[in-house]
């Protein structure tokens, strides 16, 4: 079942469409992530899904529930955490926490107690608790702003950029307590520029570029998608015939004459199936084959080639 | 756990948070308390340096002249200085009285929503299941509190030290009366509430505090000009020219928070920041 499914939402600020016709779904306890550069639409579409703002128009569906329909229950269902931490300066960190429990429904005194401490203990900052939020770092806001997203234990998290200002050891525990999510069958949306939180959690990544979807798919099958159609072969001997075996089932490219060998770049059209036939027909005449490579590419390079395409 | 029990629950919840984050703060706290020490302390003052020194009723004949007989029956066996006296420090500074709830809360309203939205924690207290009413009342009743505060503590400050100087020439307290009582625990909260809504509603429209305030002064002073003269007359009228008006702003405060509680949207908010 879908946790989230996203129906042509759009959502307009004057005469700025920040977000266009965008839909997707998002199953039950997967990490969904949304990447894309500043100004894409990101932030504008997790404030929708968490309803801090309503849609120009389309709709969104939370565990079932409207987002235009019904909002309410869609707050006592998600938590979120925002761009900025958003916490109350002049009170103290567990004041923060408190208010933000009881605003979430965790009537229950002890429970609540029980809850703050264990996620503060977590994430070091329980001797702290008694401290105004003013006196605390960057990353201590962070980290409580994350505390209280989760406090209520939500079915759905959003998360705008949750790590950008945390040190590694931080970042490693926000990215387990997204594993946990995910375990426990709950449903993460993460917006962030950190390619590695994308590659170490998400199952799903969608690409976004001025308020449209670019690309979906796990991050392996948008690397493989991007992948695959170049490849060199480099050799210790060139002929011309080597060439004309290619062009048959292949495009060579270019030849680059090197040192002590060849370097033969092509392009295919199916890697898996192409380069063994290529391989084995240049063995037949004769060519001392060093290497293959296929043109790999990692989600940065895929993310910078599909984000530059569509500027 | 009842709708009506839960209800009350958020808005004592925002009540909490705010009230927490504002006794902290001492630029909101100053107006709160420097109004109250400004119209308890001096206005008695000004009152005893003033009539008491001087034999006849002199500039106050005026004054004087211009009270309904009903008004001057009350004051037919006073002499010059008990009439000076009286006629101050019961009549002349009562409005004031309703000025304070305005001035103390004005600060605190105004901030309610536009200094959430310019420290950037309005995000998350938006995110929240708290709903518009509950958001909106909660806030109202930080200022209305702040407001009551100060117009209490003045009054008891100001009772206590006409009724001291008092003695002195009357042989007797002469505060509260009716009139007095009226003003300060039914009128001056039914003012309060309706300027509270008031600035709180601008609050939540508004992008930051200072056009809050500024917009707020430029609607609060005509208000505090009819307020003045319509007090000052209904307090010579008596207690059920007091209640009539207090009334007429029950009524006000009604349609002030019918209203604020429709225009206020929280999706609006974020939009407007966004």
């Amino acid at each position: 079942m879908d946790a989230i499914i996203v129906e042509k939402l759009s959502k307009d600020f004057g005469k700025i469409r920040a977000v266009d016709s965008l839909s997707f779904n998002v199953p039950n306890g997967k990490v969904f992530a949304i990447l894309g550069p500043n100004g894409a639409g990101k932030t504008t579409t997790l404030r929708i899904l968490a309803c801090i703002i309503s849609p120009s128009s389309g709709d969104a569906y939370v565990a079932g529930a409207s987002i235009t329909k019904q909002p309410r229950k869609i707050r006592m269902i998600t938590g979120i955490v925002t761009e900025n931490p958003a916490l109350y300066e002049r009170l103290t960190a567990e004041e923060n926490l408190e208010f933000f429990a009881r605003a979430y429904g965790v009537n229950d005194p002890l429970e609540r107690k029980r809850r703050i401490r264990m996620m503060m203990e977590d994430f070091d900052l329980w001797e702290r608790r008694n401290d105004r939020v003013g006196t605390f770092s960057k990353g201590m806001k962070q980290k409580l702003s994350f505390i209280r997203a989760m406090i209520h234990q939500p079915q759905v998290i959003l998360l705008d950029e949750p790590t950008s200002s945390l040190d590694p050891l931080s970042s490693h525990l926000v990215r387990d307590y997204m594993i946990k999510m995910k375990r426990d069958g709950k449903t993460v949306i993460l917006s962030t520029h950190r390619l590695e939180d994308v590659e170490k959690v998400a199952d799903m990544v969608m690409l976004m570029s001025k308020g449209r979807a670019l690309a979906f798919g796990s991050p392996a099958q948008l690397i493989e998608e991007s992948n695959s159609k170049k490849a060199e072969i480099e050799v210790k001997n060139f002929e011309k015939k080597f060439e004309n075996v290619i062009e048959s089932i292949a495009t060579v490219k270019e030849v680059v004459s090197q040192a002590e060998s060849y370097l033969i770049k092509i392009e295919v059209d199916d890697f898996n199936t192409d380069i063994p036939q290529i391989v084995r027909k240049l063995a037949i005449e004769g060519a001392d084959i060093l290497s293959v490579r296929g043109d790999s590419r990692n989600l940065e390079e895929v993310y910078l080639r599909l984000i530059g395409d569509s500027e | 756990m009842s709708r009506i029990s839960g209800l009350f629950l958020n808005v004592y919840l925002v009540f909490k948070k705010d009230w927490t984050e504002i006794s902290r703060n001492w630029q909101v706290l100053i107006p709160v308390i420097v109004v109250p020490v400004f119209f308890s302390m001096v206005l008695p003052i000004i009152i005893y340096l003033f009539p008491v020194s001087i034999s006849s009723l002199g500039p106050l004949q005026n004054l004087f002249n211009t009270l309904p007989d009903y008004a001057k029956q009350r004051l037919l066996n006073f002499n010059p200085a008990q009439l000076a006296f009286y006629m101050v420090s019961v009549f002349f500074f009562a409005p004031f009285f309703l000025v304070i709830p305005l001035i103390a809360s004005s600060v605190i309203a105004s901030d309610s929503f536009a200094g959430e939205k310019e420290r950037k924690t309005i995000e998350s207290l938006l995110a929240t299941p708290i709903s518009d009413s509950e958001m909106f009342l909660g806030k109202m009743l930080v200022s209305f509190s702040a407001a009551m505060f100060s117009t209490l503590s003045s009054f008891l400050v100001y009772t206590s030290v006409v009724d001291v100087l008092a003695l002195g020439i009357f042989g007797r307290p002469i505060l509260p009366d009716l009139s007095w009582i009226i003003l300060i625990l039914l009128l001056a909260p039914a003012v309060s509430l309706a300027s509270v809504g008031l600035t709180v509603t601008i609050s939540a429209k508004v992008k930051g505090f200072r056009e809050a305030q500024q917009i707020n002064a430029i609607l609060i002073i005509p208000i505090l000009i009819g307020i003045f003269s319509e007090s000052w007359i209904a307090v010579i009228l008596g207690a059920k020219a007091l209640i009539l008006l207090t009334l007429f702003f029950v009524l006000i405060d009604c349609v002030m928070f019918y209203a604020g509680v429709k225009l206020f949207k929280r999706e609006d908010i974020m939009a407007k920041i966004s």
